[in-house]
C-alpha cells in the first residue's frame, strides 16, 4: 500500500505539475514580473533614505551592502525553477490528499479523489485567501511570521471543519466544523500596515482571480489523477495476491 | 458523497501498514510542500518564488 500511495502521489502530482505549471508561465508569471518593475522602483526609492534589507533579495537589485543571495536567472532558469516548485507543490499536495482519504478510510477513486481535492482547495486556496487574498510583489502586506501563523491555522481549522462536516456529520460535529471553518475569519489575518502601493489595483486583482482559478484546477487535477493512478497501480499486483 | 470504505480490515498487519503508509505520506507531502511553500531560505525562496505566489502561500 506504501507504494502504491507514494506512486500514486507521484504521477498525480506530475501530472497536475505539466498543466499548471502551463498555467502560471502564461497567467501569473508575467503578472508577478511587470509587479516586480513597480517593486523596484520602490526598492530604489527607499535606499536613498534607509538602508533596507528586504528579506526578499530575488528583487532587491539595488540593494549595494547586500550579499548576492542566489535567485535563478531570467528567462529559462526562472521558469525551470517554477515548474520544479510546482511539481514538489504538487506532489507534496497529493501525499496529503492520499492520506487524508486512507485515513478517513475511502478508497481513492477518480469521483471521490476529486471531492477530497476540492475540500483541499476550499482549505488550502479559499479559505486563506479571504483574509491573506493572493498578492503580488511588493504589495503591502503585514509580518511575514504573523500571515504564515494565520495561513496555517486556517488550512488546518478549514480542513478540520470539513472533516467533521462531511465525515462526521453528527448534528454536534456540524456545528463544531462550522465554528472551526468561521473563527480564523473573526479573528481576522493579520492587516497590512496602512500605507499606499505603487501597484495598480487592476493587477492586483488580476492576478488573484488568476491565482485562485489556476489553484482550482490544480487541486482537481491532483484530485482527479490521484484517483486515476491509484486504480491503474493497485490493478496489477492485484491479479494474483490481495491488494489494499 | 457514498461511504464506501477501504476493503475490510481483516488482520493487523493490514491495519498497521495503512498507518505506516498514512503516517510515511503525511510526513513526505508535508516536509515537499514546506520546502515548496514555507522554507525560510532565500535560494528556496528565490527558486520557488512565482509557484509561491500563484499558489496563495505568505510571500516576503
Amino acid at each position: 500500500m506504501i507504494i502504491r500511495l507514494l506512486s500514486a502521489a507521484l504521477a498525480a502530482g506530475f501530472l497536475a505539475a505539466v498543466v499548471v505549471t502551463g498555467l502560471e508561465l502564461t497567467l501569473t508569471s508575467p503578472l508577478i514580473a511587470a509587479a516586480e518593475r513597480y517593486e523596484t522602483q520602490e526598492t530604489h526609492q527607499a535606499d536613498r533614505g534607509l538602508p533596507i534589507v528586504l528579506a526578499h533579495a530575488g528583487h532587491d537589485h539595488a540593494a549595494p551592502d547586500a550579499a548576492p543571495e542566489w535567485q535563478p536567472g531570467e528567462g529559462l532558469p526562472r521558469m525551470a525553477f517554477t515548474a520544479l516548485a510546482t511539481l514538489v507543490g504538487a506532489v507534496g499536495y497529493a501525499l496529503l490528499l492520499g492520506a487524508v482519504m486512507l485515513a478517513c478510510g475511502r478508497e481513492p477513486t477518480p469521483q471521490r479523489a476529486l471531492a477530497f481535492a476540492v475540500a483541499g482547495f476550499a482549505s488550502v486556496a479559499l479559505a486563506p485567501g479571504l483574509g491573506l487574498p493572493p498578492e503580488l510583489p511588493g504589495s503591502e502586506a503585514a509580518p511575514l511570521a504573523a500571515r504564515q501563523a494565520w495561513w496555517v491555522m486556517t488550512v488546518a481549522s478549514t480542513g478540520m471543519g470539513l472533516y467533521l462536516i462531511a465525515i462526521r456529520r453528527s448534528l454536534i460535529a456540524i456545528l463544531g466544523g462550522l465554528v472551526l471553518i468561521v473563527a480564523p475569519h473573526v479573528t481576522g489575518a493579520p492587516l497590512p500596515p496602512e500605507g499606499e502601493s505603487a501597484l495598480p489595483a487592476a493587477l492586483a486583482a488580476q492576478f488573484a482571480a488568476r491565482s485562485l482559478a489556476i489553484g482550482f484546477v490544480f487541486w482537481a487535477l491532483i484530485g482527479l489523477g490521484f484517483g486515476w493512478a491509484w486504480q491503474v497501480f493497485g490493478r496489477k499486483p492485484a491479479q494474483g495476491t490481495a491488494d489494499v | 458523497m457514498t461511504t464506501s470504505t477501504l476493503a475490510p480490515v481483516a488482520a493487523g498487519t493490514r491495519a498497521s501498514e495503512r498507518t505506516l503508509a498514512v503516517a510515511l505520506a503525511a510526513f513526505l507531502g508535508l516536509g515537499l510542500l514546506f520546502m515548496a511553500g514555507f522554507s525560510p531560505a532565500i535560494a528556496l525562496h528565490n527558486a520557488a518564488h512565482d509557484f509561491r505566489h500563484t499558489q496563495n502561500f505568505p510571500c516576503h
